[in-house]
């Protein structure tokens, strides 16, 4: 597994456009994706779990990847944030 | 029997009804097929949402020129969602059926939704619960109503036209429009002139009046529509269509002639506008500019705010059909019966006197200023753009928004971007205070455009959709005409040009009055722009003049009414 923390630049936060474009880049990776916020842990890959977390601009995330191509995923993902 | 309504787009049309009704599905007498069978059939079903969403999308993505559609593409992303897609076999491997699973956990999602403490958020429970009903109906073998592949020459009969509905309209394919509410100043009402199709709105009753596939027919010009017309009424339609196009034939002339009176006095007549497809077609229909472009299409039908390079292209795509001519930009009216769901602004008890037009955009600075950038950058290839503020009420607003472009030219000019340093900025005049203060507004203003729609409803105070109170609206009140005088005199002393873009610009009793007052720019609904230069032709200074005078002189609405009915030019 690897983790990196990171902190989310989009001004609207994860809202619909960036959470969308987070959610179907991970798609594309056979690992694990899971986001820590707030004490919460929630799937990277699940539109509807990223959305209802509500993770705003300036929120401190964790990001975990877990199996096949982690390291590649978690690059892309600390990207998007 | 007959349906009465009102005359929202005028001319006849007939053809068999396609009703849209938003039925509730009926889930019930399903049995439990097993768990592979429901499998199947929500696999089925799923597929076949997201086939219908992309393809919605893909022609948003082509009528609404770059914008991207990402409420339907984010239906698509939430319809794969793994989560989603694990409760839903969850239920179905428990015992449930398709329709139940469905039922069940996109109603768990639309609670976890709504329950969240972030308003932006909390609306995509209506894109669940959306994507809910579609599976459903998808489940149970319903389309989904498409109207851009209604069938040729029918008449569409609805609840509702939203402007994102008609936006989809094909004036080949529908006859004419029949809808259960809406009146003739709501925007369904103005896209449907725009369009050409005629069309009466607000008829209470007439989906249970009208079954799918009778005939219909519908007299935009008298407000009523007849359900099954007898032979009689047939023949009168046809009739009357026939006078249609000979006045058609009529005023072909007038599409390549320029705009003048009857003393040969040279006029600007230009086009009001709510997408840059309508600018195209204005410009087929002989106008000089466009007068007024809404910008309300870019910010409808998605979840966030437009980008500055899909504005900039949408506003050059407005302007390019008119090399030479004005064009006339609204920035953001947002608010009264203009509701953007994503822009989160406060919920009001009396939004037509709230946060709405200039103030929306400056409750939201940072949105603004993106359409403001947008604009400097679009002025750079478009010489003929200028910036029109909507519900201004005073200098001091007019002042700020110069100040904001100005700060913007510098930042742009900075980040090496092609821009006009400065635009011409007008003011809406559409509030009593705005036009109170025509003459202090002048000193500010580079121009004016008169909104006569709210204009008129606040200065009578009379709500132009209030079934009860659309009887008081009228331009035809002497506090209205004095009001329009006296603004377009307060713009000709200070020198400024006056145009005039509401619906009054195309009322054949109202033009020899804003002749005699010196009114030199009209905009009007691309499908009016023909009748009106001939009408405009047809008035010298003189004989306008002698209308003013009399209509001017008279006491109340009443009078003036009874004067025009017995006017020789009606």
């Amino acid at each position: 597994m690897v983790s990196r923390c990171a902190t989310v630049a989009h001004p609207q936060g994860l809202h619909m456009r960036p959470a969308q474009i987070l959610v179907n880049a991970m798609g594309k990776y056979p690992c694990e994706v899971t986001i820590l916020t707030e004490g919460r842990q929630i799937n990277g890959k699940s539109i509807l779990s990223v959305l209802s977390a509500c993770i705003r601009q300036g929120s401190e995330i964790e990001i975990r990847c877990s199996g096949e191509e982690e390291q590649a995923a978690l690059e892309e993902a600390a990207a998007l944030i | 029997m007959i349906l009465r309504g009102i005359g929202a787009s005028g001319g006849v049309g007939m053809g068999p009804a396609v009703c849209l009704r938003a039925a509730a599905p009926d889930r019930a007498g399903r049995g439990y097929a097993g768990v592979e069978d429901e499998r199947a059939r929500l696999r089925a079903a799923s597929c076949q949402v997201e086939r219908e969403t992309a393809a919605l999308a893909e022609r948003m993505r082509v009528r609404a020129g770059e914008s991207e559609p990402a409420i339907l593409t984010g239906q698509i992303t939430m319809l794969r969602d793994p989560e989603l897609e694990l409760q839903l076999d969850r239920a179905i491997q428990e015992g449930e059926t398709a329709e139940a699973a469905v039922d069940a956990v996109f109603g768990g999602y639309i609670r976890l939704f709504e329950g969240l403490e972030d308003e932006r958020m909390r609306l995509r429970a209506a894109d669940i619960r959306d994507l809910q009903s579609r599976l459903l109906r998808a489940l149970l073998g319903r389309r989904e109503a498409d109207l851009s592949r209604l069938p040729a020459g029918c008449v569409l009969v609805t609840r509702e036209l939203t402007p994102s509905m008609a936006v989809g309209l094909d004036r080949e394919r529908v006859a004419a429009i029949l809808t259960e509410t809406g009146g003739s100043a709501s925007h369904a009402a103005i896209l449907t002139r725009a369009l050409g199709i005629p069309a009466v709105l607000g008829a209470a009753g007439a989906l249970q009046a009208v079954e799918n596939g009778e005939l219909v027919l519908v007299d935009g010009d008298a407000g009523t529509a007849l359900p099954r017309p007898g032979r009689k009424e047939q023949e009168e339609y046809r009739t009357r269509r026939a006078a249609l196009l000979r006045r058609q034939a009529r005023l072909e002339p007038y599409r390549r002639r320029p705009t003048v009176d009857g003393d040969g006095r040279r006029l600007r007549l230009y086009a009001n506008v709510g997408h840059p497809a309508e600018a195209v077609r204005a410009a087929a229909e002989g106008a000089e500019g466009i007068g007024l472009l809404r910008t309300e299409f870019l910010f409808l039908d998605r979840a966030e705010p437009p980008t500055e390079e899909e504005q900039l292209a949408a506003y050059l795509a407005a302007a390019r059909p008119f090399p030479r001519g004005e064009v006339v930009i609204r920035t953001l009216d947002a608010g009264g019966d203009k509701r953007i769901p994503w822009l989160a602004l406060p919920q009001e008890r009396n939004p037509f006197l709230g946060c709405r037009g200039l103030r929306a955009s400056f409750a939201q600075p940072e949105l603004f200023r993106v359409q403001l950038r947008a604009l400097l950058r679009a002025g750079a290839e478009a010489p003929g753009l200028r910036v029109l503020l909507p519900m201004a009420t005073s200098v001091s607003e007019v002042r700020k928004v110069r100040a904001m472009l100005a700060q913007c030219a510098v930042e742009l000019e900075r980040e090496g971007m092609a821009c006009r340093l400065e635009l011409p900025l007008g003011v809406m005049v559409e509030t009593p205070a705005a036009a109170r203060t025509a003459d202090l507004l002048a000193q500010e203003s580079d121009f004016f455009s008169i909104g006569t729609n709210d204009l008129t409803q606040y200065i009578l105070a009379a709500d132009r959709n209030a079934p009860e109170a659309k009887r008081l609206y009228t331009p035809f009140h002497p506090a209205v005409l004095r009001e329009l005088r006296d603004v377009i005199r307060a713009g000709r002393q200070a020198g400024i040009p006056v145009g005039l873009c509401g619906e009054a610009a195309a009322d054949p009793e109202l033009l020899p009055l804003l002749l005699a007052w010196g009114l030199e720019e009209l905009s009007v609904s691309p499908a009016l722009l023909l009748e009106t230069r001939a009408r405009i032709a047809g008035w010298t200074a003189a004989e306008a003049g002698a209308v003013e005078r009399q209509v001017m002189a008279l006491a109340g609405p009443e009078e003036i009414r009874a004067y025009y009915d017995a006017w020789p030019h009606n």
